[in-house]
């Protein structure tokens, strides 16, 4: 039988072994900012099982369910019938970008890739004061959003490794292009030949990303496999700095958002909490943390496409931080730090920042 | 529905709160259960007044409202059974007031269980009932599916803690039932007659609570045994020794080899596992219950009996019965859960029917359950691929229910009838039983508006 849908059809048995018992619904976080079982994981799986049943098309009226979804795995984790969510609304978004159905926000995102360099198609990247395709041990990789939205974050991780002595440069780096397998699409195949051309040229043994998510996409992704074969070892800052005497403590209460890509994704939850709790003795949990963790809603495309419920998304996160009363929530991804700092307001005194920027500070 | 009527719903709740989107309208087409079919919008009521004249809409234009929680329940209570409009009330979810002096809290109907259990911890108190799907059903779904769960020996069920209630009638009068008393003997006790009974004579719009002082020591014990029949001893041992414990849980032997086939825990493949968990307010009152407990176990002829009061100990007693849904939810793509409740003294001849007729039927039934309270939890595996599997798979479920009221059980302890178990409710009910059902409905809901087709009332 000749498939309609053959990459969503791979699926099948996991879609059907979803057993609609709606336990998803306690921990997706744009259900609990909509209310709306449409766009939780059970009703993403409703939606599929008809497609592949022939009672459903796989066309735009779905965008707004398939496409809102932040891949942040937390259904995953939680589901009594091993249902991998994420990799299933992947796979279906691809199918309906092959049919012309995809949320132009997404769209576009291709289109800039296409034509540019970085996600947000700016011309002028900062240079960060920093040594630039030099010989060195490690390369750091700033991605789009350390680049381009959060740049001193960015600063203040390139200040901790040159406290630390670290022998490191950065590169004309490209967007590593991972978000668009999120989205429908494909990884540019020219970005990630610059990357790893830029890369291995510096004979660094090292990669050190600041984003969770070019992380997973340089160690998962079979286009950049050269890295590893060329013995190059792929870290996040986190795992980069733990273990490490950074000299520096504070009595402020702190506190510690998980980014999904960095936990439920990776599994590393150890080394920034054995970081933070070095520096900051007063370290307290958020209420959800580790695999429990909620997500800040930027994931996935959501941001980009749904702004409000990432925004309300990110709220919820922060009231977490409220609740706890912590003083700084730090956090390991750029993309958190961006979407929860916008989402802050006026009247939440406590500060989010990366863990490098808070190192930076009690430096300084 | 006539194209006329949605405008009119999504003025009645504002645009915001009403869809008729094809993916609103997929996600409604079912909840835990088997069943399927697609609404033809729905709406987010978010006040009385809203609920009130939805009601009313669809006695003037005659289509039929199916109200809804979170969409857990295993019998179809929430599905449509035909066209119609979902009430989905999940944006009525403030807690209007909790008052310790008084004992109670009062709720709207989409506040979600671990909400209340959240913000009643700080109090030193709790909702007893604690539902499997606690993290995510409303306790508007509670109510109106008398839920109950692992503490139903010792706790009740929902039941045991609704003392009052608002609704909106299935034709449209607004009713308020109970109170806040504890005690009330006035009037005929139709606050009982609403709970467990699923959406179809009103919808709930608010909910009072009566709550408990939560236990703060626990002690928790595992035995296995080798032969049903001993378990059988132990369980109604247990259960006359003169205390009661909070949880009691039974797995049979085909729920233990499908654990162990799925995981590492590396169970002893015996007939029967007893999982006991005792509760007071000093370590000393648990210990004191967990001995009684016990002894049973070893009157009983235990293999072994392990005990543990430190968290991470209990933690890996426990392991064992949490992990049995998901494991045995993996074996096959389709499963069904009944809860069948016995009598205590009949679980296990109850367990031992229950393998009988998978055997005959050559069909996959693991049980677990709540042993204390008689409840328990045949798991029917299936692939529904499988030509003749499913026809094998109702044959023996006739059976069970057969089997169940036959040992002067229930076809249902907490799931609910729905639309699963409603062609089986004459098994149990007698003509007056039913049509005294039947009365209550049309005096609440002459039109039949009311998630119509559900527990055998229509007609």
């Amino acid at each position: 039988m000749s498939e309609k849908h053959p990459l969503l059809a791979t699926f099948r048995d996991q879609i059907q072994r979803c057993s609609r018992c709606g336990f998803c619904q306690a921990h997706c976080p744009v259900f609990g900012t909509s209310l709306r079982p449409a766009l939780n994981a059970r009703g993403k799986m409703l939606l599929l099982k008809e497609v592949l049943e022939g009672s459903l098309e796989l066309n735009e009226e779905l965008v707004e369910s398939l496409f809102q979804c932040t891949t942040c795995a937390s259904c995953t984790v939680n589901c009594p019938s091993g249902v991998d969510v994420p990799t299933i609304i992947k796979a279906a978004r691809k199918e309906m970008v092959g049919l012309g159905a995809c949320h132009p926000a997404f769209v576009a995102m291709d289109q800039v890739l296409e034509q540019n360099p970085n996600i947000y198609a700016e011309d002028e990247p900062g240079d960060f004061e920093a040594p630039r395709g030099k010989q060195a041990e490690v390369v750091y990789f700033m991605g789009c959003v350390g680049q381009y939205r959060e740049e001193e974050a960015t600063e203040a991780a390139l200040e901790v490794l040159g406290h630390l002595g670290v022998d490191y440069t950065l590169i004309d780096e490209v967007c590593c292009s991972g978000v668009l397998e999120d989205v429908g699409f494909d990884i540019k195949p020219a970005l990630a030949a610059k990357n790893l051309e830029l890369i291995l040229a510096t004979g660094a043994e090292t990669l050190v990303t600041g984003c969770p998510y070019c992380f997973r996409t340089f160690n998962n992704k079979q286009i950049y496999a050269p890295l590893k074969e060329a013995g190059v070892e792929i870290l996040h800052l986190s795992q980069f700095l733990a273990n490490r005497d950074l000299g520096v403590i504070t009595d402020q209460v702190v506190t510690y958002h998980d980014p999904c890509d960095l936990g439920r994704h990776t599994g590393i939850y150890a080394e920034p909490r054995r970081t933070i709790q070095t520096l900051a003795p007063n370290f307290v949990e958020l209420p959800h943390h580790h695999a429990d963790a909620l997500c800040c809603g930027a994931g996935g495309g959501v941001r980009g496409a749904f702004a409000k419920n990432s925004l309300d998304m990110a709220r919820r996160r922060l009231a977490e931080v409220d609740q706890v009363g912590a003083e700084v929530v730090l956090t390991e991804c750029n993309s958190c730090v961006h979407n929860l700092a916008n989402a802050k307001l006026r009247a939440q005194k406590f500060r989010v920042l990366t863990t490098a920027q808070f190192i930076a500070e009690l430096i300084d | 529905m006539q194209a006329s009527w949605k405008p009119r719903l999504a003025e009645l709740v504002g645009p915001d709160n009403f869809s008729d989107a094809v993916i609103d309208l997929v996600s409604y087409s079912s909840d835990a259960s088997e069943h399927s079919i697609r609404p033809q919008a729905v709406v987010w009521p978010t006040n009385v007044e809203q609920v009130r004249s939805v009601v009313l809409l669809a006695n003037e234009l005659g289509f039929p409202l199916y109200p809804r929680g979170a969409g857990t329940g295993l019998s179809g209570m929430a599905t449509p059974s035909t066209d119609g409009l979902v009430l989905d009330l999940a944006r009525m979810r403030r807690i209007i007031d909790i008052s310790i002096q008084d004992r109670v809290a009062v709720v709207e109907p989409g506040v979600v269980y671990a909400d209340l259990d959240n913000a009643l911890a700080p109090h030193g108190y709790f909702f007893p009932p604690d539902p499997g799907s606690s993290k995510v059903c409303t306790l508007g779904g509670n109510v109106a599916t008398n839920a109950g769960g692992v503490k139903g020996a010792k706790y009740g069920t929902t039941r045991d803690y609704v003392l009052g209630l608002s609704l909106v009638l299935g034709d449209g009068r607004e009713m308020k039932v109970g109170g806040r008393n504890i005690k009330s003997v006035s009037g005929y006790d139709l606050t009982r007659l609403m709970v467990g009974s699923e959406g179809t004579l009103g919808v709930l719009t608010e909910i009072i609570l009566k709550i408990n002082p939560k236990p703060t020591a626990t002690a928790t014990a595992l035995a296995v045994f080798d032969k049903l029949e001993d378990a059988g001893g132990a369980i109604v041992g247990v259960m006359s020794s003169g205390i009661l414990p909070s949880v009691l849980e039974i797995l049979g032997r085909e729920t233990l080899q499908a654990i162990n086939q799925n995981t590492e825990l590396n169970l002893p493949e015996v007939d029967a596992m007893l999982l006991c968990e005792t509760d007071g307010f000093t370590q000393a009152e648990a210990d004191y219950q967990m001995e009684r407990v016990v002894e049973q176990f070893q009157a009983n002829r235990a293999r072994s009996v392990r005990q543990a009061t430190a968290a991470e100990e209990v933690a890996d007693l426990w392991q064992a019965r949490k992990s049995a849904y998901a494991v045995l939810a993996r074996l096959k793509p389709n499963f069904v859960l009944e809860d069948v409740t016995v009598p205590i003294s009949q679980v296990v001849n109850m367990l031992a029917g229950v393998q009988e007729i998978a055997g005959r039927h050559q069909v996959s039934i693991a049980t677990f359950g709540h042993a204390g309270d008689g409840n328990l939890h045949p798991q029917v595996l299936w692939d529904a691929a499988e030509p003749g599997e499913t026809e094998r798979v109702e044959k023996a479920v006739d059976e069970l229910f057969a089997l169940a009221i036959e040992l002067g059980g229930t076809l249902t302890g907490e799931h609910g009838i729905g639309l699963s178990k409603a062609a089986y409710m004459g098994l149990e009910h007698g003509s007056a039983a039913m049509e005294t059902m039947r009365n209550l409905k049309r005096s609440c809901d002459p039109n039949n508006i009311l998630n119509p087709g559900k527990m055998a009332l229509d007609g």
